[in-house]
Formats: C-alpha cells, structure tokens, sequence
C-alpha cells in the first residue's frame, strides 16, 4: 500500500485538557479522505498536527509529498489583493502562479478586489488557491466549503474533484456530511478525542449495524419493511405483490445516511 | 530574497491603502506639522532653529507607537503564524516587512515635512543633511521597535491605544521638543531622559550624531530586537 499520510499514537494537551488521544489512521495516495466530529471532537487540531503548523505531545506524523494548505479565512491583510497574495505565495514557494487554475476557481471576477471586499464564498476560493499555488501533492482542506452559496458549493466540489482526477490526496475536515458523502473515499470519525471508526461508507453502515429500508409504492397504498437483506425482503415483497396482483409504481431503497451512521456511532461511545 | 523582497513592495502598497496608516504616518502628523509650525515661530521665532527635529520626533513617534501596533496585532491575531510555518517563512518575516514598509513612510512623511518647512515658516534646514538622515534613520529604527514589541506584546487593541499613548504622550510633553525641558520640574525631566524621543531630538540637532547621544537609543533598540524575538517565541506564537 502506497501512503500518503501516516498518523500513529498522536497525542495533543492543552494544560489539563487532553484533545487528541492516541489517534492512528493512515490515508492513501490519490484518495480523499474525510475527519469527521462533532464540534470541539480535535479535528482541526489533529489536521493541524499534520500540517506541522502545530506541535502535538506524542506520536508520530509522516507525510509523504508536498502539501497544500486552505486555511480558514481572517488569516491574511485586510488590504491585500487575491493577485497579490497569490504571487506571494508562488514566491515563498518558488513556483509560478497557475492561470487556468485561478480562472477556474473565478478570480477574473474577484482578483482585483482587497481581501476585507470579498464575499465569504470568495475568501473560501482564494484559499482554495493558495492551497493549489504549490502544485502540492496533498491538500488540506479545513470546512472548505462553510458558509458558502450553492453555486459555490458546487465550484469548489468540481475543484476537489479535480484534484482526484490529478491523482492529488486531499484530506478535508467538515460538518457537512452530504459533502463528505459526494467526495470521500473514506472518513474517520473523531469523538472524545479518539478515532471511533476509519473505513468507507458501507463500512460504516456495516459497523453500525443499520437496517436498510425498503420501500414499495403500488396502485393501493406504500408498504415499508425495514431488513438487514434487501434480496430476500425485496422478493418476498414482489412475491406478495405479484398474488395480490397489483401495480409497482415506484421501488426506493434507503441504505440511511451518513449523517444518521455517524449520529450513531458518537451516540454509541457516549 | 525575492519573496522577501516582494513582501517588503507588498507591504507597503498595502499601507498606503491602510486608512489608519495613512492617518497616523501622514495625515496627522503633517497637520500637526502646518498648525504647530505656525504658531510656534510666530510664539517663539528662535525655535526655526529646531522646528524641523521637533515635528520629525513627533511625527515618527505617532507613526511608530500609534499606527505601527494595531496594524501588527491584526496580522499575527489573525492566525498568519500558520501560514507561514506551512509555507516555510520565518516568523519574523511579518514584524521585518511591516518594519521596513513603516520605515519608508515615515521616512517620507520626514522628507516632506524638511522640503516644506523652510519653505512654510522659514524653518533652518539642517547644515549636514546625511548626519541629519543618519541620525533620523536611527531614531525610526528606535521608534518602530518599541511599537512591534508593543504590537506582539498587548493583543487587544484597546489596551494598546492606552500603553501607546502613556509612551507616546510623555514623548511630545518631556523631552524638550515642544518647549525646553528645562523649564519642567526635576522629576519630570528624569522621566524624559528615559524616552527615546529625547535621545533621537538631541541627535538630530546640529553635531548631534555621537556616540554620547547614539548608546541609549542603541540599547533600547537591541532590547525591542530582543523582546521582539521572545514575543515571537511565546505558546500562542509557536502553537
């Protein structure tokens, strides 16, 4: 297996408060991998250790390849232009700025603006491309999407995506579980400081032990069943369906969502 | 070196479109500069002699104690530590560039404040103008490393407006630059020999660039270096 992060035994105290505990997970190249957690559960802390823009206490991180960093915005000059901080950072990176790039992430309408005049969607955008400025292999991306408008939304999930088509590893902190869930190869869920589970989304249906629902909508009315078998509960319902003689308007299956999966799992090591 | 160099022209254009800079570096003192000038030479007509070592102590001073803090505060309150520890600058590369783009302005504000004088109250221009650069040099150098230790020192920016002013106030009031501090009771002509804007008066005025006026601002610069590099140092600085 080819990683591109390792974390193992991490650690991280503030005086007398421990945020992370011994986490451990590993992320694979060209993957986009999810740290999910309730507010205060470490994850910006624990990406943040990985960074290397914080210390942590014990364990150890290794990162393989060059990374890329979207900060959360208020971290630059009211004054400075997108352009500007752009060329800066090429500068302290030793690259040229990536015009396409810029174009893509919309900085022909925003580009010339100071820093304090643009929208909080752009300000996302703008650190979105600074991350990118690098041409790094790995790209940190903490709530890249908060606060931001649906079309924007979209822009930056298209952005990300991009970066999997490049092969690129992104590994991106979030609330929003409809985003992790269209973009996240897998996810590990932080609460209480602890990794609580690391795998895929079915992984994490499995773990939980969730049923799925089936839902059958005829000429007569809707019929539900909740199975750990969609086969066998789909056929005996097409059984009883087909004696009855009756019209099938619509099938649906519900396998739950990731937000209901991971309500679970933190409610489980409460 | 060219990323550094690129910071510094940055830095400065960002000034300029700094309203609160611009106020602090140009604005008020230059206002100050054609109200004071005025009345002063027509008040007291022998001080032409050293109106122009008067406003530059002022001006720098606001500058440096008053516009230079709150400025410095935002960058590094704003978490810009991370940006640059991810990118590999050093954590000084903020202080140094808004230092050297302070520096420019207010070295600016001086030059328009020397052309005009002469010109606006008949203001004596200094006999030996590198000296006089030399020794304004030293004295911004001074004045902008008290205002970073003050910047990476009190986060909140109230409390900086007030610690400024308790250094700031007393630099216009003790240290002979608006009247002869020897009209000022003991005690308070001791208290501005401790100000560096006493120290930076008496070497800017005519044969004043010596090693006799030159140590005190010299230490005072080292410790604001010093304390500086400590404050950079500090949890909330290394995370």
């Amino acid at each position: 297996m080819s990683w591109a992060i390792e974390v193992i035994g991490l650690q991280k105290s503030y005086r007398n408060h421990t945020v992370l505990k011994n986490i451990e997970f590993r992320v694979e190249k060209g993957e986009i991998f999810a740290l999910l957690g309730v507010n205060g559960a470490g994850k910006t802390t624990a990406l943040e250790c990985i960074e290397g823009v914080r210390r942590y206490d014990a364990g150890s991180v290794r990162v393989y390849g060059r990374m890329g960093i979207q900060f959360q915005t208020s971290t630059l000059p009211a004054y400075i232009r997108p352009m500007e901080a752009v060329k800066l950072f090429a500068k302290w990176n030793g690259v040229k700025p990536d015009v396409g790039m810029l174009s893509s992430l919309g900085f022909n309408e925003f580009g010339k603006k100071q820093y304090e005049q643009l929208s909080t969607g752009q300000k996302r955008r703008l650190h979105l491309a600074l991350a990118f400025v690098g041409d790094p292999d790995i790209i940190f991306l903490d709530e890249p999407t908060a606060g931001i408008d649906v079309e924007g939304r979209l822009a930056l999930h298209s952005n990300i995506r991009e970066l999997k088509r490049a092969g690129k590893t992104a590994i991106l902190a979030s609330h929003d579980m409809a985003e992790i869930e269209a973009l996240c190869d897998r996810v590990a869920i932080l609460s209480g400081g602890r990794i609580v589970f690391c795998g895929t989304v079915a992984e994490l249906t499995r773990a939980v032990g969730r049923k799925y629902r089936v839902h059958v909508e005829t000429d007569v009315g809707v019929w539900e069943v909740e199975t750990e078998n969609i086969t066998d509960a789909l056929l005996k319902m097409l059984g009883e369906v087909r004696q009855k003689n009756l019209e099938i308007l619509d099938i649906k299956v519900d396998r739950g969502t990731l937000e209901q999966h991971f309500v679970e799992m933190v409610r489980r090591d409460m | 070196m060219g990323a550094f160099i690129y910071g510094v022209a940055l830095q400065c254009r960002m000034d300029m479109r700094s309203k609160s800079l611009l106020l602090t570096c140009y604005i008020v003192p230059l206002i100050f500069f054609l109200l004071t000038g005025g009345i002063f030479t027509a008040v007291m007509p022998e001080m032409r002699g050293t109106l122009i070592q008067s406003i530059v102590v002022m001006g720098v001073s606001m500058g440096a104690l008053i516009g230079v803090p709150p400025s410095l505060s935002e960058i590094y309150g704003g978490g810009i530590t991370k940006v640059y520890r991810a990118n590999g600058v050093p954590l000084y590369t903020g202080v140094l560039t808004m230092a050297i783009s302070a520096f420019v302005h207010l070295v600016l504000m001086c030059v328009i404040i020397i052309l005009l004088a002469p010109v606006a109250f008949g203001a004596e221009r200094p006999e030996n103008p590198a000296e006089f650069m030399a020794a304004l040099g030293v004295y911004i150098a001074v004045s902008l490393g008290i205002g970073c230790v003050l910047g990476l020192a009190v986060g909140n920016q109230s409390k900086q407006t007030m610690v400024a002013q308790i250094v700031f106030l007393p630099s216009i009031m003790l240290t002979g630059i608006m009247f002869p501090s020897e009209l000022l009771p003991d005690f308070l002509q001791a208290v501005g020999e401790l100000l560096p804007a006493r120290w930076g008066y008496r070497l800017m005025l005519e044969g004043g660039l010596v090693l006799e006026n030159l140590w005190y601002p010299l230490v005072v610069l080292l410790t604001s270096v010093l304390t500086c590099s400590i404050l950079l140092k500090k949890p909330n600085m290394k995370l």
